[in-house]
């Protein structure tokens, strides 16, 4: 087996590109833009149960009724519930290789609205990480508007 | 009130992570193939055929066309199901609903996966649109991740609890021939000085990826009288759906949400009047990807009061030899053939209620018992298997 020749890979570049257009919806797309050009985060309150639709959407479907236009801004500040972080890398199939995260992920419950999101974390050393540590979104300069991640780098560890 | 439908004929593969000898239609008639000589049939007896498989996770597209000749569907009816990880439970729900219906007489489903063809876990990360999650997936471990540090804050759980579910899995894996790891773990130690996979899981403390296919045959009451002299009745099944949780997770952190298991297991026991599912149900084989979620899964089933599961653990209820036997065959910490995956749990439950699983037989009787499924997002999947009604 030792002696075997190292597999030979083949790449092939496609010039055209690729014809996916996904479309976020009416009240997604609405977040998007809030983040691409006012850096915040914003999200509707259903009509009938009054609880934050996270993520922002026509319906609720708990209530499986239209969530109506009650649009809010929502905290980017918050409290870290839990984190974990990935000691192996993973096949990301939207660019196509083994990725290694090196940043934690944690579940962030998001100030005065009961959104618990998750996230990463800019603080990569596991030791000064704790639940209940309060974090901020640090905004990109330019946002890019293509989703969370075009916009948000990562939290921040924040003193209060 | 439905034609009465019984499962009169099982089969399934061996397991193991890598089948360069067979194709994935190979395989798959590996298992018809044992399921048609138990139920005493041969295909033209048969008058569907449904298929169960997570395609993506394969790379191919409509594999129940490509198959047709291996899974014995040729010029026959059916379809097949992708449901994630409830799929092998979906497919026998939906052929129960047409026999059931007078739609058909007697159905064959044949579930599979091939995991030596493709990325799995790739295909899981890929699932969430670009539009909404991309960056958060990180398959199906993460959520497995954050459901056990939910668990661990809640119930009061330790990792030693979470090993002592693994070390009863691998206990039942080695006596059942089909299973895929067959480990020979000797303590806790062994399991809690595994590799780091995600904080807090352990390389022990999840499910394997296995190459395996699981095929049932059931009929309608007057076919099975024909077929079998040991019938065992699907008396009831439910589905219950689940969008993700607020953080789009395996938990939930508002307190004010309710799991779907849950509700899937209320309803489940309503229907068929049972009011103590420790005493009218005699054991069960449930689909649990992580040690962790077996523990959290005993509470949403009603087995015990919420956060104790892991008390059932430490007291040996949920033994091979238990009052109240889980997963013999190994589960899915051991085997886990993700479109079959559910359908082996049915299966198992069909062995034990026909006291035919062996080496790794409960010790006590078994008359009633119950096989799950869950998949993203948190659906939940319940069958309840009877040997007379």
């Amino acid at each position: 087996m030792a002696n075997e020749p190292a597999q030979e890979y083949i790449q092939v570049t496609y010039k055209k590109p690729r014809p996916y257009r996904w479309a976020a919806g009416e009240y997604l797309s609405r977040l998007y833009r809030e983040c691409r050009d006012n850096k915040r985060l914003m999200t509707v309150k259903c009509q009938h149960c009054n609880e934050h639709v996270w993520p922002p959407s026509k319906v609720c479907g708990r209530c499986k009724k239209p969530s109506g236009d009650n649009w809010v801004v929502v905290s980017d500040k918050g409290s870290v519930v839990q984190f974990t972080y990935t000691n192996f890398p993973m096949f990301d199939p939207h660019v196509g290789k083994y990725m290694t995260e090196e940043h934690p992920f944690a579940t962030i419950d998001l100030d005065d609205c009961e959104i618990y999101w998750v996230a990463k974390l800019e603080e990569k050393d596991k030791d000064k990480l704790k639940p209940g540590m309060r974090v901020q979104a640090v905004w990109r300069e330019e946002g890019r508007g293509g989703g969370l991640d075009h916009d948000i780098l990562y939290f921040r560890t924040i003193e209060e | 009130m439905g034609n009465r439908v019984a499962i009169v004929g099982i089969g399934q593969t061996y397991h193991k992570s890598h089948r360069p000898d067979v194709s994935q239609m190979e395989l798959v008639n590996e298992a018809v193939r044992p399921a048609l000589a138990d139920a005493q049939m041969n295909m033209k007896d048969i008058d569907a055929v449904f298929v169960g498989n997570m395609e993506t996770f394969e790379g191919i597209y409509l594999p129940d066309h490509s198959m047709v000749d291996f899974s014995g569907a040729y010029m026959k009816p059916g379809f097949k199901i992708a449901s994630g990880g409830t799929t092998g439970c979906s497919i026998l729900e939906e052929a129960f609903h047409c026999v059931t219906a007078g739609i058909f007489d007697k159905v064959l489903v044949a579930a599979f996966e091939k995991q030596d063809s493709g990325d799995s876990t790739g295909a899981i990360t890929a699932a969430t649109t670009p539009a909404w999650g991309k960056g958060q997936a990180r398959g199906a471990i993460h959520e497995f991740a954050k459901q056990a540090l939910s668990y661990i804050k809640h119930s009061g759980a330790t990792e030693a609890h979470a090993a002592m579910v693994r070390l009863k899995a691998d206990k039942g894996a080695c006596r059942n021939p089909y299973s895929h790891l067959k480990l020979g773990l000797k303590s806790i130690d062994d399991i809690l000085s595994s590799e780091p996979l995600e904080y807090p899981l352990r390389l022990f403390d999840f499910c394997p990826q296995s190459c395996g296919a699981c095929a049932i045959i059931i009929a309608n009451e007057e076919e099975t009288k024909k077929i079998t002299n040991k019938p065992v009745w699907i008396a009831d099944t439910i589905c219950v759906h689940q969008e993700i949780f607020r953080a789009g997770a395996f938990c939930d952190f508002t307190g004010k949400e309710r799991y779907s298991q849950e509700i899937a297991a209320e309803r489940l026991y309503k229907r068929n009047g049972i009011t103590n599912p420790r005493k009218e149900i005699d054991m069960a084989e449930v689909y649990e990807p992580s040690d962790w979620e077996e523990m959290l899964i005993y509470e949403l089933f009603g087995l015990c009061p919420r956060n104790e599961g892991w008390k059932l653990v430490e007291k040996g209820i949920t033994e091979i030899e238990g009052e109240w036997p889980v997963n013999p065959s190994g589960g899915v910490l051991s085997t886990n053939p993700i479109g079959a995956t559910p359908t082996v749990r049915i299966a198992e439950c069909v062995l034990q209620i026909r006291g035919e699983a062996g080496e790794h037989q409960v010790t006590k009787d078994v008359n009633t018992a119950f096989a799950t499924a869950l998949g993203g997002p948190n659906w939940t999947s319940m069958i309840l298997l009877k040997k007379s009604v």
